[in-house]
């Protein structure tokens, strides 16, 4: 298996999730490939422009055209904490169809479940972030005690019992399912039977966290489970393919300063760091 | 008339039938014609010594034939001859390895050149033989096959011929001597290693170390085709110099090459009109299409553009010369005293010269030595930034121009220029609460100041009030991913998805969306990135934490690097004799530069309060932090405006208002008329000439600026020439006053009137008293108020005579430290911004533009300051929001009272989207692309607006209240994007 998470060929490769050096743009709202979130609860869609005729002060109204955007906005800026965080082992990437959906894949590097690929999906409430904490489900329920064996959805409302906007962040939610895998809770389980082996008889436990480990990584190279351009997908470490992409993930380094070249737009500066004073540069005077 | 016959094209022939022929049978030929040229020679050579020179010196150039004239068929077959020898010689390739070919060889063994130059110096020497002996060379030159100029035998009398043509003045030598010039450099360009020779046989001359360049100088500021291939050719020579230190040395120090590019500057800039003409109301600045007109302003960008390329590519030494000498030769000397001329007319086309000249210079180091000059260059003591900056609050069109030259200004994206303009008011933080400054770098996740923007909306402009065509609402449907609503609760998506299929899915009721408020975010985006990559060279963060706001000292101002530097030059810059001494040629000064001593300064009578009030006893005042104070002129302003309203606005700190300023000011200046009739007017300055449209242009340069005006009758004996000045200022009035006393009076009130009539919805306006076209009688009141009880923190001693006569104190001591102040920059945009319905459309599409383009800018300091609603400030300063939550009530007002109000937002959001798709069409046209979305992006072309239809522009409070709802989605826009942009790691 490859390194790095090789995912499916896209047309439109523009939204990448996790490096942090990748580039300066966050996914940009773009017309008519992508269709906006749905409506939030507290935005009451116009239904007819002439049929809301009320002209007294419809504040309410003004808003709720804008409501959308307001959505998208908080989803990205969300999006850019994440990469900000860099957050180990952790790539995440929003859905093509809907922001409020995010793909992501943990890689666990030690402890019980090392050598761990786990896919999942983040759910975001569509009255963000007004309403409940996002959810968090793997594709493949992990056998683990806040994992519900069916669902596969992980127990984060234990961790964020009330969602309070400008606290909590979408990458604490990542954060956290991070830590359960290093640091096991077993505390009103999802999935009793793991929390019993792992108190009465940690070997068994063990051993059926080796075997959960190896069925989800035997289904890596499933296709994805939600069928969506964005949507995380592995394959076999094939060069013809892969190579060139591990070339440039390794030179991109770089790349900001070619950027700059280039570049047509470039400020005018000749104040000395550390100075308020207009032209206090030494070399202020043009000289080379 | 051998070269002519050669341009003549006889030459290709002559080369076909050449190409085959063998080169012993050439040699022998040019052998041949040489014997028989010589012979010729010879004959006529008083002196038999063919091969010496030393008869040079003796010969006069200009004067006829000294030895008896040479009979015509002789000098003609000398020419014929000489013909077919030059053809051969052209024609020759070079030998094995790089080798003379063995005609050149001949030539330069035999001294051939040099002796037919002789020869034509005896005979006579007009300009058409030299013509021709020029067009020789540059054939030669520019079409030989083999190098020829490393060979002294064909460059010295080369160098001759140039020298004796340095005086000509026919037009068609000069054309012909510049091209071959321009030739040369060619060939100097293309091979450094002649450079030394050319050094060498002017050394031999005793002449100018470097005659070409010389040579070149004085054609630098010609218009057409002959200045452009001098320019052309000293670039090329310039970009030489650059390698080669001795070339760059030569230029810089012996010659008049950077005195001569910047006094051109000085001369050229005297010969433009002084007054433009402006052809409307929406012009604001000097276009392609406008200069293109005007030859002189033509003439004086190509210089520009010339100084512009040299600085380019010249070497450092010569660099830095030509920049000192443009600012201390005509920046400071010229363009300053025009910038503070006497009419406003004027006054604004400097200003609108200056601001073309910002955008048409690119080269870092000369916009450093426009910006310097324009930040931190003191005229009379005021620095020209403030000058500017007082003037955005001008009426007419020169507070519009003054907004154009701070839109190019700011979109330069200069950390100096916004560091001066508004960050150094901003670094000490203390415009917000202590507890705040935290919230500073703080970002806006979810959208909540774009949400209080937008809720500002008024209601006549919300979306739903507007018909379909021009809401530009489109319906867009929402659609969730299928596995959304399989993982939230199925109740609460009920409510607005009954079902959805896989892909797309239509949601029940369409909502509609501002789809232009798309573009907004669109250009946002842009501006922000662009403006985010552009400040990375910047020093510091401005984040409330780089530059630290305790260690903030903001220092005195000195005048820049550049004096000293000069000082240090001219001292360097010992003159020598130079040979033929290079014509240099100023353009003819057809105008004199303006002489500082004769100008009426307009202004400068702010320092002379400056002045007085830095020698009067501060005690009160605490040393430190000067800058938080506003500029003198501004607080006189806006102390005077609220003693003036006396009690129905005192709040201190409330930014002054305009029409009140007006209003003081009007009657001042009625009292001035009053006392200025009592006196004699045996002072008349002479530039007077009194005519009624001087006369209301002089009010309304005294209207804009009352501090200035005020300080007449508060200044003292301190400084003699300031009080000259300013004697001539108030007599200039007082004469003015007198011939058209009441006719003045009227057109006070009547500017008052105009200005009040869109102000009805301003809480200060509320009382209606103080704007009352104000009579003698009033007047007399108002003098005998005791003014002192609104301003009981100063000190008696502080107390000036006012204009009136009146008990008044400086506000000097006003301002503590402690009082935060944004800057006037921002206070005066804020304050036109407030007066948004009676500014006309193109002054508030120019501010909307500014405000827009400063709230771009990623440092934490301004983004917060400008855009984030959730910051507490200071009670005292006032944030754009609360500027735009009053024009908000102004237009929710004014809608209340109107019947049909939303009939003409109809009309002019009409008259507005055709004038968008006219520029957008004449924009593509133009550019062939790059869309421009959104009002904001396509504001400042020149494109003539369409006629409006239904509605007349003077209704500026109908287009303003559109203009306003625009503005709140373009705010809104940009602080999306902050809330994204502005956080994504930047990686080195």
């Amino acid at each position: 298996m490859s390194a790095n998470t090789s995912r499916k060929q896209r047309p439109d490769n523009e939204e990448q999730s996790g490096h942090g050096e990748q580039r300066a743009s966050p996914a940009r709202l773009s017309l008519g490939k992508k269709q906006l979130p749905p409506i939030p609860k507290n935005a009451t869609p116009i239904t007819k422009p002439a049929s809301s005729g009320t002209p007294a002060q419809s504040a309410n109204g003004t808003h709720a055209s804008y409501g959308p955007f307001y959505l998208e906005y908080s989803l990205l800026a969300e999006f850019t904490l994440v990469i900000k965080q860099k957050l180990p082992g952790i790539y995440v990437q929003p859905s093509y169809k809907s922001a409020l959906m995010w793909f992501g894949v943990i890689f666990i590097r030690h402890g019980l479940y090392q050598d761990g690929v786990f896919k999942f999906t983040v759910y975001i409430p569509d009255n963000y972030p007004d309403g409940e904490c996002p959810k968090l489900v793997f594709d493949i329920p992990v056998f683990h005690p806040l994992v519900d064996p069916v669902s596969g959805e992980l127990d984060v409302r234990r961790a964020f019992t009330k969602w309070r906007r400008n606290h909590n962040h979408i990458w604490q939610v990542l954060m956290y399912a991070r830590t359960i895998f290093y640091k096991i809770n077993t505390t009103e389980p999802l999935n009793p039977e793991a929390a019993v082996l792992y108190e009465k008889d940690v070997q068994l436990f063990k051993s059926k966290v080796v075997d959960s480990v190896k069925l989800c990584n035997s289904h890596l190279f499933d296709h994805p489970k939600i069928d969506d351009p964005y949507a995380i997908s592995f394959s076999p470490w094939n060069p013809a393919v892969h190579e060139e992409a591990k070339e440039r993930m390794f030179t991109c380094k770089r790349r900001p300063e070619d950027h700059h070249k280039g570049m047509q737009v470039s400020g005018l500066s000749w104040v000395k760091p550390g100075s308020t004073q207009p032209f206090s540069k030494d070399d202020s005077p043009p000289q080379s | 008339m051998m070269a002519s016959m050669v341009a003549n094209g006889s030459r290709d022939g002559q080369s076909l039938v050449l190409k085959g022929v063998d080169p012993e049978t050439c040699m022998i030929v040019f052998k041949n014609h040489w014997a028989q040229v010589v012979k010729i020679l010879e004959k006529h050579d008083p002196l038999r010594n063919t091969s010496s020179l030393s008869s040079l010196s003796v010969i006069n150039l200009s004067s006829g034939p000294r030895f008896g004239p040479v009979p015509g068929d002789e000098a003609n077959a000398v020419q014929n001859y000489v013909e077919h020898m030059l053809f051969l010689l052209m024609e020759e390739e070079s030998g094995q390895a790089g080798a003379m070919g063995p005609i050149l060889e001949f030539v330069v063994m035999e001294n051939v050149m040099e002796r037919l130059f002789v020869w034509s110096l005896r005979r006579e020497f007009t300009d058409d033989m030299k013509l021709e002996q020029l067009k020789m060379y540059e054939m030669l030159v520019g079409q030989a096959h083999q190098p020829l100029l490393h060979h002294k035998p064909i460059l010295r009398p080369l160098m001759m011929l140039l020298s004796s043509c340095s005086g000509t003045a026919a037009p068609a030598v000069e054309a012909e001597l510049v091209l071959l010039l321009n030739q040369l450099c060619c060939v100097l360009a293309k091979d450094p290693s002649v450079l030394e020779m050319f050094f060498h046989t002017s050394e031999d001359q005793g002449a100018t170390n470097f005659l070409i360049f010389s040579l070149l100088i004085p054609f630098i500021h010609r218009e057409g085709t002959v200045g452009q291939q001098a320019r052309d050719a000293l670039l090329l020579i310039m970009s030489l110099s650059a390698e080669n230190e001795r070339v760059a040395q030569h230029i810089a120090e012996n010659t008049f090459f950077c005195p001569v590019l910047a006094t051109g500057l000085s001369g050229l800039y005297s010969s433009l009109p002084t007054k433009l003409e402006v052809p409307g109301e929406e012009w604001h600045g000097l276009h392609r299409e406008d200069w293109l007109h005007m030859p002189a302003l033509v003439q004086f960008l190509n210089s520009l553009e010339f100084c512009n390329a040299v600085i380019q590519v010249a070497h450092p030494l010569i660099r830095d010369q030509l920049v000192s000498y443009i600012y201390n030769g005509f920046l400071v000397p010229v363009l300053a005293p025009a910038l503070h001329k006497l009419t406003l007319e004027e006054v604004m086309t400097t200003t609108a010269y200056l601001d073309l000249f910002l955008r048409s210079v690119s080269e870092p180091a000369l916009l450093q030595t426009f910006l310097s000059f324009i930040l931190l260059h003191r005229h009379e003591s005021v620095h020209i930034l403030d000058t500017l900056v007082s003037r955005i609050n001008t009426p007419f069109q020169l507070g519009t121009v003054s907004l154009a030259l701070f839109r190019t200004l700011i979109g330069l994206y200069c950390e100096d220029v916004m560091l001066q303009l508004v960050l150094r008011y901003l670094i000490p933080c203390n415009h917000m609460m202590l507890s705040q400054r935290r919230v500073v770098r703080e970002r806006d996740c979810y959208s909540v100041s774009a949400a209080k923007f937008l809720a500002l909306t008024p209601t006549c402009c919300t979306p739903d009030h507007s018909p379909p065509p021009l809401r530009q609402l489109e319906s867009i449907l929402f659609s969730k991913g299928s596995e959304v609503a399989a993982h939230t609760d199925s109740s609460e998506k009920k409510s607005f998805s009954e079902k959805h299929h896989e892909n797309s899915c239509t949601i029940g009721s369409e909502l509609y969306l501002d789809v232009s408020y798309l573009h907004y975010l669109y250009d946002a985006h842009l501006g922000i990135s662009s403006c985010i990559r552009a400040c990375q060279v910047w020093s510091a963060q401005y984040d409330g934490e780089d530059p630290p706001p305790e260690k903030y000292q903001p220092g005195v101002l000195e005048e820049p690097w550049l004096k000293s530097r000069q000082t240090q030059m001219a001292l360097k810059r010992v003159p020598q004799p130079l040979a033929p001494r290079p014509r240099v040629c100023p353009p003819p000064p057809r105008a004199e530069p303006p002489s500082v001593n004769q100008e009426l300064e307009w202004d400068d009578s702010y320092d002379v309060c400056q002045m007085k009030t830095a020698e009067a006893p501060v005690e009160s005042k605490p040393p430190q932090l000067p800058v938080s104070e506003p500029p003198r002129h501004i607080q006189e302003m806006r102390r005077t405006a609220i003693m003036l309203v006396n009690g129905s606005y005192n709040e201190e700190n409330e930014f002054q208002d305009d029409v009140m300023v007006y209003d003081l000011v009007a009657k001042k200046d009625a009292r001035e008329v009053e006392h200025g009739g009592g006196k004699p007017k045996g002072s008349e300055s002479e530039d007077v000439q009194p005519g009624a449209g001087e006369v209301s242009l002089k009010n309304g340069l005294s209207l804009t600026l009352p501090a200035a005006v005020m300080a007449d009758n508060g200044k003292s004996s301190s400084d003699t020439k300031a009080k000259v000045q300013t004697d001539c200022n108030s007599n200039v009035q007082n004469t003015t006053a007198l011939e058209l006393g009441d006719d003045l009076l009227s057109q006070y009130e009547e500017l008052i009137r105009t200005l009040d009539t869109q102000a009805g919805g301003k809480p200060v306006q509320a009382d209606g008293e103080s704007k009352k076209p104000v009579s003698p009688l009033e007047e007399e009141e108002e003098e005998e108020m005791d003014f002192t009880s609104f301003s009981a923190e100063t000190p008696e001693a502080e107390k000036v005579q006012l204009p009136f006569g009146t008990k008044f104190r400086s506000g000097s001591s006003s301002r503590s430290q402690s009082v935060p102040f944004t800057g006037p920059f921002v206070s005066v945009l804020l304050s036109r911004l407030e007066n948004m319905l009676s500014n006309s459309l193109y002054v508030n599409l120019l501010l909307t533009g500014i405000l827009a383009q400063l709230a771009s800018y990623p440092q934490p300091l301004l983004r917060s300051f400008l855009l984030n609603t959730n910051l507490v400030f200071q009670p005292t300063v006032r944030s754009l929001y609360q500027v735009l939550a009053s024009v908000k009530n102004q237009i929710e007002e004014l809608a209340a009272t109107r019947t049909d109000f939303p009939e003409l937002i109809t009309a002019a959001q009409h008259w507005m989207l055709a004038r968008e798709t006219l520029m957008a069409a004449a924009d593509k046209s133009r550019s062939g692309g790059g869309s421009t979305h959104g009002e904001a992006g396509g504001i400042l072309k020149n494109s003539p607006p369409p006629k409006p239809k239904a509605i007349s522009l003077d209704r500026t409070e109908v287009f303003a209240t559109v203009l306003y709802t625009e503005f709140l989605k373009e705010l809104a826009a940009v602080a999306q994007e902050h809330s994204i942009l502005s956080y994504i790691p930047m990686e080195e």
